[in-house]
């Protein structure tokens, strides 16, 4: 698994800093996140000091969620962005779709989704394949999910279809800091600090070694903004959460 | 940080029965691979693409729509 062979076989993508072939990324991050899976919420706690919670509430006021719409939470893991959606939106349903198994049934089991059971769905599925009909769909997000998909267009291309016109994506994700100084210092913090906590929290060294490898590798905000573009979205923007440690991106399907 | 906090993966809970598919999501899903509507087999656990020719496994009352994991049907 350590090998890096893909140079000369075909297409090649990017496991944290690793070239590996296309069709090992999916493998290799299922393996990450069954590895994390048990651990993931406190794990996220203290990644980010709690902050990842400001964040997601920082979607929901952007998202501003309203009656009786329908949310595909993809990359919904453990269910927290679909909790706070339809705890601000009555009669709203959401679908909780996750490649990894493992981390649907720890989402299935926090008291908020036996609460919420009633709106809620969980599916295991690709966000490259989506397994559901067009137009289906009043929001897309994805929350820290986008940057683990092996073609990121080909995942905003099936967000597209799958939301109704009228229907807007909104994207979670670490980013970039404008500012250099604070990358710097940004850096040294993750590539230092966070792959050892994950060997003291979780007992799982490398998989968050891949996860501070795979932030540093995604797209910064404008690249970024540009391919949801490229996916036929508009009105396209962005705001930086905590100085571009993270940012929200928003397109509508018109 | 002792090591003995690990050990909380306990599951002192009473197992729960497994929880059943729902036959409302039968409508909101299609085979990823074709698009095609699926029916579901409550026998086997499946939700089948007759289309596509694959059968999409039911574990736990979660349904796994990954290509990879889905039994190919012959015929």
């Amino acid at each position: 698994m350590t090998d890096q062979t893909g140079a000369d076989h075909g297409k090649t993508t990017h496991f944290g800093f690793r070239d590996v072939e296309e069709g090992q990324k999916a493998g290799l991050v299922h393996e990450v996140f069954t590895s994390v899976a048990s651990k993931y919420d406190i794990m996220n706690d203290v990644m980010s000091l709690g902050i990842h919670r400001l964040w997601k509430d920082a979607m929901m006021d952007w998202l501003a969620p309203r009656a009786g719409q329908r949310l595909l939470d993809v990359a919904g893991g453990t269910g927290d962005v679909s909790f706070r959606f339809l705890e601000r939106a009555p009669q709203s349903q959401a679908v909780v779709l996750d490649m990894t198994e493992s981390m649907l049934v720890a989402g299935r089991k926090r008291a908020d989704a036996e609460k919420l059971s009633e709106r809620l769905s969980w599916v295991t599925g690709d966000a490259m394949k989506l397994p559901f009909p067009d137009n289906q769909f009043d929001v897309y997000t994805i929350s820290f999910g986008i940057r683990n998909v092996t073609r990121i267009p080909d995942a905003l291309r099936e967000a597209y279809r799958v939301l109704r016109p009228g229907g807007r994506l909104m994207v979670l994700e670490f980013s970039q800091l404008p500012n250099p100084m604070m990358q710097k210092a940004y850096d040294l913090y993750s590539f230092n600090v966070i792959p050892p906590m994950g060997q003291m929290i979780a007992g799982d060294r490398d998989s968050y070694q891949y996860l501070v490898e795979s932030i540093r590798k995604f797209p910064d905000q404008d690249t970024f903004a540009t391919m949801i573009r490229d996916a036929g979205f508009e009105q396209v923007k962005y705001r930086n959460l905590s100085l571009g440690i993270a940012a929200l991106h928003s397109g509508w399907k018109i | 940080m002792t090591d003995d906090t690990q050990s909380s993966a306990r599951s002192d809970a009473p197992r729960r029965n497994a929880p059943a598919f729902d036959r409302k999501m039968l409508e909101a899903l299609v085979c990823p691979h074709s698009h095609a509507v699926l029916s579901f087999d409550a026998e086997r656990q499946e939700l089948v693409s007759k289309a596509a020719h694959l059968a999409y496994p039911i574990r736990d009352g979660i349904p796994i729509m990954l290509i990879d994991e889905a039994r190919r049907l012959d015929d």
